[in-house]
């Protein structure tokens, strides 16, 4: 079945890249290492984008899709990375659970 | 040019007083209080007056060759006097020739012709206005305008100024002048400058800057001090002669009432002079008030004159052709020769005539009438006013009680002018009068002379008795006016005025002697002390007596004027004998009248001093009070010399109204009073004896000196102890002390009633008024806190809910928000997984 | 000067004067008061400027403005004078000045006082020039709201509840008159002219008009009561008087002579330039029952006044009855029950002439007489009658005026008070002697109560009450009041020819049409009964 050239395979990559991420942000308590997670999510739909576009009739729009999404992660990846190094520096930590100013 | 020479003396005669008033009203106010100054100018007012009111007589005598003094006879039938209908519906040629040639003895015979030139026309005349349904113009109505075209013209009236015009309707000053006018103006002008010489002694201790008047007491004990009023006595008593003169001179009936009121307003301020005194103040209310319940009468009258015959005026007006613009009262309402009114057949209502005797015409061709029992309304309303202010019973209370006013007001204006004003109005008024109004009038008259009298029997006030007396007095005038005797009542309230006036002026010569003592009992033996008010008095005594010596013509004014009212008392009765109290009433209280009048005298001035210390400080007045006092007595013993042939009561009724001298039978009207006419009065009597007025005479001075041998028996011997008889008819004493319990009676009937309706009036608007007022509030409160419980419970109530419910929702949902971003996480996550889950769940493929 | 120059100047004069007022420094009273008293002055040199240019021998309206206003609503600003408010806008304008004469005794807020006394004179005059319905309704209201505030700021130790009511009386009066007026509006086919008070007065007398129609016989009713309570409440006449005697007894002596003096008149000449003209029929209709209301307001307010123990409501009640007269002199009109026709015409016309001429006799001595309270008031600062006495002797001078305007209300002759109330009542008998006979019995009531209270107030051997100390002779500005009343008085009393002479041209006018308006409606009603 992973011999075949077919979406399943990708379509297993992506889940797993995304689980993957998505267990990342659930864990860590590091802010850079739930960004790390965002990036695998992202990457983990990307790869669907890639797959979708090469499996079926939607041609290069998935393609097209994904490089908007490596950008937007890469402007993301920016200003988490800001909000990170601003929140070390009131806070001497970067561990989310400190931020818990946003509690109703 | 008479007419207008008259108009004018005589206005000047009423207009100086108004002036001098302003002037001393407001010179006195803030002028020095020791002068006299006031005085003078009211003394040079009135006294102008009197010039002026003497020469318009006079120039009246000389306009008409003194034709009133060459009527012959008592005026008896066809006289050539006024009656304005006579003298506008006579034809040219008669009318011309009697004022011209009027010699002494074809005056008669000129005056027969007019009365068969008036009854002749009488009887053409309807068929005349019936035919051509149009007032017939007279050629004598001409020069009757003009005024002076006819030199024998006697009645003289004209308008002065316009008050209103309303359509057809005009109210107006007016002037209407004639002998009664004439006479009215010089007796009133000269009586008020004896009194207002006499005040300026009587009044002279108010010539200070710090007046301490004796009756007035503050509530710390002490005597009120004021300034001295000298100058406002002065200023009232010329207002008050102005309004005299006003009435007497008015023109219309509305005009008479309107100076009425002043002359009451100006007595209520001399009444109420001494304004500190409650009593004083009391009586001046008193007064006033009782005067308007009269003349709420007298509106009544006015009323109904003014609604049935549209004008106030006596006499006519005439429009600039000489033509009669709007026939006067006098001549609307018609008498033929007989007395007998102008009726319609059918209604039975009065038939309303023009000037010339002919009935008015409505716009529908119907003549203009009045109810007969209106004519009496009217006529017992313009009587009411003169009840009130001739002080005749049932109103006659506030007259004594209005002696609280300074003695020389007493003297003018409630014994000499003022209440004669309503006697005088009576006689004024005449022809307007029917039989069953006469008839009230004689009976009002009878128990007015005859009540006051008996009051003034017990009175001990000087001023009292002679109060009483005035009422007694005027009750006669009306007697007299009321049994026919036109001429008697007035002749009768020009003596009086004459007589009461100097014997008030004698008492308030006495009190200022006697330094404000006015109780007789304190009195005694002041002859010696004061010889000339004494002697004086002792004329206004007889005079008002009565007294005479039988056979001869020596006898004082009143012997002849209360003859002349006896004497027309006694025709009347003779003619309806069923009213024969009319004449035994006044006939006893002649004698009554003699004997308080010499007990007063008795009592003050002869006999032993009762008060020691009133008779030691006792004096003479000074000349300026006993010049008039001189003056007056000579009028009052000798103004009537001659009698019922003397200059005076020829000059009084100069102008009577035309049906006196006829009479009316009895059976025309419907109460079948017979009125007699004067010539019967003065006639023989059929059985060759004395006549009518002989035989009242006669009674009446037997009366007299009887009631005068009591008093002089009781009063000037000590053969009777008086004590003894006040004891053996305490009962009576009392009852007359206490005026027949008239003050009482009032203030039970009428003035508590009236304060407690006032009462009632001021609860209503309290309690009810108000209170639906307050209750609509207190609802409106009411109703508007269960709207504001209904807003704030149901209707905020419901969106409250909501909100709490929103935030408590919120609330609960708050603690998921926890901030934990990994939480967040796995809420996502669980989330899509779940939403997957139910997707796929339910929507299979 | 041009009509429309002068009318609109007599109106807003004021209200001007109040707005540049309001822009002075409050601390400095006395350039306040003079400023006041100089506006009021201007304005009654205006309306004496206005008499010169009047012509008594026109009957209908004259000096007439006619501007839109609110074209949409078919409202004019229209105005015009004739003998009927000729005299009233006089009175107004002098009343107000010695009212402002008065006002020197205000001490306090002087500012706002006078500012609202200007505005309250602006709506009083506008009320009487006005001929548009909706015009004269504004100012009927606009005048409200100073008076409200006159009295409930101003006023004695009740001030607020007298405002009050004062204000919901007339305030109903106006609501009850708004009714009547759309009801004229939407009937006369709600045109140009449906709120010209001169057309609806030609339409209603069956006069060629501008506008088609009018109000049915039985609407003409209902209309006429609606205005006739409207304006009774103001006249004010038994039972709606209740207003009055509070309203007087706290507002201050300034306000009270207005009261007394202006306002009261506004009923009486409500009913004869609108109720009347414009529902002859009704007018008609409800004639017995306005005698029999006026004679009752006569009589009982006379009965109230002797049961008064403050001065000042005596004299309330003393205007209660007076107003009686007017309602009574207004009412006389009596018909031919088979013909119509009236009869006794100028006995009629007799009585309107003295109703309005008691109106301004009224104006005069009522004013006086509060004034002469006021004046006592100001100094020993109570007003039991049974706390005064010997002021005659304290206060010679205040006490000689006083009993003049005293005996200016009791209605004695050679004083304007007896004109109007002889007059109406002699004229009333032939509509119906009975109430004739209880009207004139007023007299004897009205000596009653005046002499009485003069007796315990200004007669007797000393003053009784508190603050005996402060009573200091009347001062020349208090003697300047008095004495112009009492001359007018007088004045008015001796000569009523200038007054009648001025007024009887209109009033023989009103007359005719209200004659011919009653006997229109009077076929149309026979027509309708006929076609039932």
């Amino acid at each position: 079945m992973l011999a075949d050239n077919n979406i399943n395979s990708y379509l297993l990559v992506g889940a797993v890249l995304f689980v993957c991420g998505v267990i990342c942000m659930a864990t860590k308590r590091n802010g850079i290492g739930v960004l790390m997670g965002v990036e695998l999510v992202l990457n983990g739909a990307n790869v669907n984008f890639v797959a979708f576009s090469k499996f079926t009739r939607l041609g290069l729009d998935g393609q097209v899709f994904s490089l908007f999404v490596i950008v937007l992660a890469a402007a993301e990846a920016a200003v988490a990375l800001a909000i990170a190094l601003n929140f070390y520096n009131n806070h001497l930590t970067i561990d989310v659970d400190r931020a818990s100013k946003l509690r109703g | 040019m008479v007419g207008e020479t008259l108009r004018n003396l005589l206005m000047i005669a009423w207009l100086l007083p108004l002036a001098g008033f302003a002037v001393e009203i407001f010179g006195g106010f803030w002028g020095t209080r020791q002068s006299k100054l006031a005085a003078w100018l009211a003394v040079g007012c009135i006294g102008a007056g009197f010039l002026c009111s003497a020469s318009a007589l006079v120039i009246w005598g000389q306009s008409n060759g003194w034709a009133a003094l060459h009527r012959g006879g008592h005026g008896d039938h066809g006289a050539a006097g006024h009656d304005s209908h006579e003298h506008d519906s006579h034809g040219g040629a008669e009318g011309h020739q009697d004022p011209h040639s009027s010699p002494p003895a074809t005056e008669h015979g000129a005056s027969e012709v007019n009365s068969a030139a008036a009854t002749h026309l009488l009887t053409v005349a309807p068929a005349v206005s019936a035919a051509a349904g149009m007032l017939i113009q007279e050629p004598v109505a001409a020069d009757a305008s003009a005024g002076e075209a006819v030199s024998g013209q006697t009645v003289f009236s004209g308008t002065i100024y316009s008050l209103a015009t309303f359509g057809d309707l005009q109210l107006s000053i007016d002037y209407y002048i004639d002998s009664l006018t004439l006479v009215m103006f010089t007796m009133v002008t000269l009586i008020a400058t004896c009194i207002h010489l006499f005040a300026m002694g009587y009044m002279s201790d108010e010539l200070t800057e710090e007046y301490v008047d004796h009756h007035a007491h503050l509530s710390n004990g002490h005597h009120v001090h004021r300034p001295g009023r000298f100058y406002r006595f002065f200023a009232f008593l010329s207002l008050f002669c102005f309004a005299m003169l006003g009435l007497v001179l008015a023109g219309n009936i509305f005009q008479v009432f309107i100076f009425w009121e002043l002359v009451g307003i100006c007595s209520f301020l001399l009444i109420g002079f001494y304004t500190e005194r409650k009593t004083a103040s009391n009586a001046a209310n008193k007064a006033f008030i009782m005067n308007r319940v009269g003349d709420f009468g007298f509106l009544i009258g006015l009323m109904v004159l003014w609604t049935f015959f549209g004008t106030f005026q006596f006499g006519s007006t005439y429009a600039a052709d000489g033509s009669v613009a709007q026939a006067g009262l006098f001549e609307m309402v018609h008498r033929d020769s007989h007395g007998k009114l102008l009726t319609d057949a059918a209604t039975g209502d009065v038939i309303i005539t023009d000037a010339s005797g002919n009935a008015q015409l409505k716009a529908d061709g119907q003549a203009r009438t009045i109810p007969y029992y209106l004519l009496v309304v009217a006529g017992l309303g313009v009587f009411a006013g003169c009840i009130g202010k001739s002080a005749q019973f049932p109103l006659q209370t506030w007259l004594p009680d209005a002696m609280e006013g300074p003695t020389p007001v007493s003297a003018l204006v409630h014994s000499a002018t003022m209440v004669a004003a309503g006697v005088y109005l009576v006689g004024r008024f005449y022809p307007m009068f029917v039989q069953e109004v006469l008839l009230t009038i004689a009976y009002v008259g009878c128990i007015t002379l005859f009540m006051a009298a008996t009051i003034a029997v017990v009175a001990t006030d000087i001023k009292k008795v002679l109060a009483y007396s005035t009422i007694s007095q005027l009750g006669y005038m009306m007697l007299g006016l009321g049994v026919f005797g036109w001429g008697a009542g007035l002749f009768h309230l020009i003596t009086h005025a004459f007589f009461k006036s100097l014997m008030f002026l004698c008492s308030g010569s006495v009190i200022h002697g006697c330094h404000h003592e006015q109780e007789m009992p304190k009195m005694g033996g002041l002859l010696k002390k004061m010889p000339i008010t004494g002697l004086t008095m002792l004329v206004g005594v007889i005079a008002i007596s009565g007294l005479a010596i039988p056979g001869t013509p020596i006898a004082f004014s009143g012997f002849h004027s209360k003859d002349a009212v006896v004497a027309s008392a006694l025709g009347f009765v003779k003619a309806n004998p069923g009213h024969f109290l009319l004449f035994f009433v006044p006939l006893l209280t002649a004698g009554i009248t003699a004997f308080y009048m010499f007990r007063l005298w008795f009592f003050t001035f002869i006999g032993k001093p009762r008060d020691r210390h009133v008779y030691d400080h006792c004096h003479e007045s000074p000349a300026i009070m006993t010049v008039p006092l001189l003056v007056l007595s000579v009028f009052a013993a000798f103004c009537a010399v001659g009698g019922e042939e003397g200059v005076l009561y020829k000059l009084i009724t100069g102008d009577q109204p035309a049906h006196i001298a006829e009479g009316i039978a009895g059976g025309l009207s419907a109460s079948g009073i017979t009125l007699p006419n004067a010539h019967s009065i003065h006639a023989p009597s059929e059985s060759g004896g004395l006549s009518i007025h002989a035989q009242a005479g006669a009674w009446a001075l037997l009366a007299a000196f009887a009631g005068a041998l009591i008093a002089y028996v009781l009063y000037g011997t000590e053969l009777v102890n008086l004590h003894e008889v006040k004891q053996q008819l305490s009962g009576a004493h009392s009852f007359l002390m206490n005026k027949w319990h008239f003050d009482e009676l009032y203030d039970g009937l009428f003035m508590r009633p009236s304060h407690v309706i006032g009462k009632c009036c001021a609860w209503i608007d309290r309690t009810i008024f108000d209170g639906i007022l307050h209750g609509a509030a207190q609802a409106t409160v009411v109703v508007s806190k269960w709207d504001r419980l209904f807003d704030e419970n149901v209707v905020d109530g419901f969106v409250n809910l909501l909100a709490r419910a929103t935030y408590s929702v919120g609330d609960s949902f708050k603690t998921i928000q926890t901030g934990r971003l990994r939480q967040y996480v796995m809420f996502i996550v669980v989330g899509v997984v779940a939403l997957f889950a139910v997707l796929f769940s339910t929507f299979p493929r | 000067m041009t009509p429309e120059f002068l009318l609109t100047a007599i109106i807003f004069l004021p209200a001007v004067g109040a707005l540049l007022l309001s822009l002075f420094d409050g601390r400095n009273t006395d350039v306040l008061r003079f400023w006041s008293l100089g506006v009021t002055i201007l304005t009654f040199g205006l309306t004496l400027q206005m008499l010169m240019q009047f012509d008594s021998s026109v009957g209908g309206m004259q000096m007439q403005v006619a501007m839109d206003w609110i074209p949409a609503w078919n409202v004019s600003y229209r105005l015009g004078v004739d003998g009927i408010s000729m005299p009233l806008v006089l009175l107004t304008s002098f009343i107000s000045m010695l009212s402002m004469v008065a006002s020197w005794s205000i001490k306090k807020h002087v500012k706002g006082y006078m500012v609202l006394f200007l505005l309250l004179e602006s709506g009083m005059l506008g009320v009487f020039l006005s001929l548009d319905f909706f015009l004269f309704y504004v100012f009927w209201e606009v005048m409200l709201l100073p008076m409200y505030f006159l009295i409930g700021v101003w006023g004695g130790p009740r001030k607020e509840y007298a405002a009050i009511k004062f204000f919901l009386y007339t305030l109903a009066g106006g609501v009850l008159m708004l009714i009547a007026m759309l009801m004229f509006y939407f009937n006369s086919g709600a045109t140009t002219d449906s709120f010209n008070l001169i057309e609806l007065a030609k339409v209603a007398s069956g006069a060629e008009s501008t506008l088609a129609s009018t109000l049915s016989p039985s609407l003409q009713i209902t209309a006429f009561i609606l205005l006739f309570i409207g304006f009774a409440i103001k006249l004010p006449v038994f039972p709606v008087h209740t207003w009055l005697p509070d309203a007087h007894v706290e507002a201050p002596t300034p306000i009270s002579m207005i009261l007394a003096g202006v306002l009261l008149k506004m009923g009486g000449y409500g009913i004869i330039r609108i109720a009347f003209p414009l529902c002859p029929y009704g007018a008609q209709y409800g004639a017995w029952a306005m005698v029999a209301i006026g004679v009752i307001s006569i009589i009982y307010g006379a009965f109230a006044a002797l049961a008064q123990t403050d001065f000042k409501r005596l004299v309330a009640y003393s205007s209660v009855s007076h107003m009686g007269y007017v309602l009574l002199g207004l009412a006389v009109w009596k018909i031919n029950e088979t013909t119509g026709a009236t009869e006794n015409r100028n006995f009629w016309l007799m009585g309107i002439n003295g109703a309005m001429f008691q109106m301004i006799a009224h104006g005069i001595s009522s004013a006086g007489m509060f004034f002469m309270v006021g004046v006592i008031y100001d100094r020993v600062h109570h007003r039991d009658l049974n706390q005064f006495g010997g002021l005659m002797g304290r206060m010679p001078l205040y006490g000689g005026l006083s009993a003049g305007l005293f005996f200016a209300g009791l209605g004695l002759p050679g004083l304007c008070g007896f004109i109007g109330e002889v007059f109406v009542v002699i004229s009333s008998w032939s509509f119906s002697p009975l109430l004739a006979i209880i009207a004139a019995s007023g007299v004897i009531l009205t000596a009653g109560y005046i002499l009485w209270a003069m007796q315990r107030v200004y007669l007797g051997a000393e003053y009784k009450g508190p603050h005996s100390e402060d009573i200091t002779p009347i001062n020349g500005r208090e003697t300047a009041v008095a004495a112009t009343l009492l001359a007018f008085a007088i004045f008015f009393g001796i000569f009523p020819n200038y007054l009648f002479r001025m007024m009887s041209v209109s009033t023989t006018e009103l007359v005719q049409s209200l004659e011919n308006g009653y006997q229109k409606a009077a076929t149309s009603a026979a027509q309708m009964q006929a076609m039932k």
